[in-house]
């Protein structure tokens, strides 16, 4: 598929929300559940290099393309959509049911997918992990779902008639790549540092659409949510606290050598 | 499930080391469902890494050697499709790296596949595999069981044993898949020499801003990893700072290592840094405040300047080292 070079693109920034990490999270020992007081939701830290990714294209098209937010989440994550509307993107759609909850990363991608075809996109961007599940593998599992290329690990990004090209990260380097659009990207945080939300944003995002759609208004064939999930938990236990150890201090820099080499001979580390 | 496929990655004609991790444990795994073990391997030195990967306990190796499938992801991701769906249900290792979970994502997403990311131990019960993985930046551990017929494990680097064995395998080329990919690679730059990644060493040696520049990065704390065979860390500050590239940045916007060993070198311990390294066997850090946050979670915090401990320590480490070998 060709893409002319004065077509307006549709980016879609796909967005997770997660449990904050600025508080030290616990697991209550008895209901096996996040304490919630210490776990406020708030928009996965790698989505908003995305996000500012997106912004970042559209700006330099300048043709009137649009970024467009998707999440599945449900409806009371409004408020935490409502910030990366504050930062510029145009519109907000949440893919929320009561059907989708306890879905696995595989059931994730299925229903983003649904979501992302019905919004019609030319560009998906998305944050390389979330902060909450650790798993890294939503980009190229959307990127199948919705049959397109997926770039992932980007560092740099460009559009230009009609294709993607990015520059990816590697342990050792980077590759420069591009694929014809319509193409999924993952951004790294090397890409593009996150703007704030100016005031001007935040009022504007008051007014912005946030749609709903639901299970019905999506082309879903496979059961989604807990049904569906490929991966069923059987056992979830909170890993034991790591206990302060000892603390000693070195009254130069050969003792504490000297400390930290009895120390590790003792674990057999040495 | 029935069978396991261990995906090899492979870099300058040599497997990875997560790679041989995974062909250890398709092995174990195979045998717990009475199956057979087996190793993909797609690029253009795939034959002699198949030659390499013979002395690992593997039933079959298969080889698309192929230099046009070099750095990407949609022909390992056919040939994959094509080896498992020629056996049956079964369940693909993959390094949890990159690499392992692009091509693990992209096959479990086109069989319909469950993924099991991070995984440190797979298990076998009633003919049905079960992973287990922490979550949550190590602060729960979830076991999972698959539903599906197949099922993708991204596995951790560093825990599953790579025993080389009887070297019997049989080794097999695959069909290509005959088709044009729609991504173009243009180029592949190496920056930095081929070293071992964070998430693969066995001791981690990390720098935080008490460092003060990029210096130390290379000297002090380069001689230190050296010293153990390990990799260098560092926190988001000094990344952020550009004294070290992002790979090797730890924490909740970075790596997630669990290395037998985790050295924190003037680096306080926030939790966004602690939810990265957490999980790592035994943790000492060198920091000049006695009251440095780290000292609540460090198996051993010395405090003093990290100018006067590290060079000490580099000598004494290689002093140790030296009489074991
Ligand atoms: C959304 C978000 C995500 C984040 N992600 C990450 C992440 O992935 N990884 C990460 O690390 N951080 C992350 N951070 C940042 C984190 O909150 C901390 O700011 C960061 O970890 C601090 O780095 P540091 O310990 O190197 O620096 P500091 O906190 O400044 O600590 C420096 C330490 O060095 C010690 N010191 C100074 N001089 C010496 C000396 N000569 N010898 C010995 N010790 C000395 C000091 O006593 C001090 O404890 C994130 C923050 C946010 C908000």
């Amino acid at each position: 598929m060709v893409i002319p070079e004065d077509r307006q693109l549709n980016i879609v920034v796909a967005v997770k929300l997660v449990p904050d990490t600025n508080a030290d999270k616990r697991i209550d020992p008895q209901t096996r559940r996040l304490v919630r007081s210490a776990a406020e939701t708030v928009l996965n830290p790698f989505d908003e290099y995305a996000i500012e990714a997106g912004l970042q294209l559209k700006e330099q098209l300048a043709d009137g393309s649009s970024v467009t937010i998707v999440t599945m989440a449900p409806e009371s994550g409004k408020e935490v959509v409502r910030k990366a509307l504050a930062m510029g993107a145009d519109r907000a759609v949440m893919l929320s049911d009561p059907a989708f909850a306890g879905s696995d990363v595989w059931a994730t991608a299925y229903v983003l997918a649904a979501g992302i075809r019905r919004i019609g996109f030319d560009l998906v961007l998305t944050g390389t992990q979330s902060t909450d599940a650790i798993t890294g593998e939503l980009p190229g599992a959307l990127a199948e779902y919705l049959g397109v290329p997926g770039l992932t690990y980007a560092r740099e990004i460009h559009v230009a008639a009609g294709r993607v090209r990015v520059k990816r990260e590697t342990d050792t380097g980077y590759q420069t790549l591009s694929a014809p659009l319509p193409a999924l990207a993952s951004i790294t945080k090397s890409a593009a540092e996150p703007r704030f939300a100016s005031l001007k944003g935040i009022m504007a995002a008051k007014k912005k659409e946030i749609a709903v759609l639901r299970l019905a208004d999506l082309e879903i064939a496979q059961a989604v949510g807990g049904d569906g999930a490929k991966l069923e938990v059987t056992e979830l236990t909170a890993s034991p606290a790591r206990a302060a150890g000892k603390t000693v201090t070195a009254a130069d820099g050969n003792a504490g050598a000297r400390t930290i080499v009895a120390f590790l001979k003792e674990r057999n580390l040495l | 499930m029935k069978n396991v496929i261990a995906f090899i990655e492979h870099k300058n004609g040599r497997p990875r080391r997560v790679s041989l991790e995974a062909a250890g444990a398709a092995r174990t795994v195979a045998d717990q469902l009475g199956g057979t073990a087996h190793a993909v391997v797609v690029g253009g030195d795939a034959a002699a890494i198949a030659g390499e990967l013979k002395a690992y306990p593997l039933d079959t190796i298969h080889v698309l050697a192929d230099a046009a499938a070099d750095g990407l992801i949609d022909p390992a991701v056919d040939a994959l499709t094509t080896v498992a769906l020629a056996l049956g249900p079964s369940l693909v290792l993959v390094g949890n790296t990159m690499i392992g979970r692009d091509v693990g994502s992209r096959f479990a997403a086109r069989v319909d596949a469950g993924l099991n990311a991070d995984a440190v131990a797979i298990d076998v019960r009633d003919g049905r595999v079960s992973c287990v993985s922490p979550k949550l930046g190590g602060l729960v551990i979830t076991t999972c069981v698959f539903r599906s017929e197949y099922g993708v494990a991204a596995i951790r680097p560093n825990v599953f044993a790579a025993t080389p064995g009887s070297g019997s395998a049989q080794i097999v080329a695959i069909e290509p898949a005959g088709r044009a990919y729609a991504v173009t690679l243009e180029e592949d730059v190496e920056v930095a020499a081929p070293e071992l990644g964070v998430e693969e060493a066995s001791v981690v040696v990390s720098g935080g801003r008490g460092l003060g520049g990029p210096q130390p990065f290379t000297t002090l704390l380069k001689d230190l990893a050296d010293a153990f065979g390990g990799a260098v860390g560092a926190s988001r500050a000094a990344v952020d700072a550009g004294w070290i590239s992002y790979g090797h940045q730890i924490g909740q916007t970075g790596k997630t290592v669990s290395p037998a060993l985790y050295i924190a070198v003037g680096i306080s311990g926030a939790i966004q840094h602690k939810v990265g390294m957490r999980t790592a066997a035994t943790i000492v850090a060198i920091n000049k405040d006695p009251d440095a946050p780290i000292g609540a979670f460090a198996d051993l915090l010395v405090v003093g300047d990290a100018f006067a401990i590290v060079p000490e320590l580099v000598s004494a480490v290689r002093d140790a080292r030296a009489v074991h070998v």
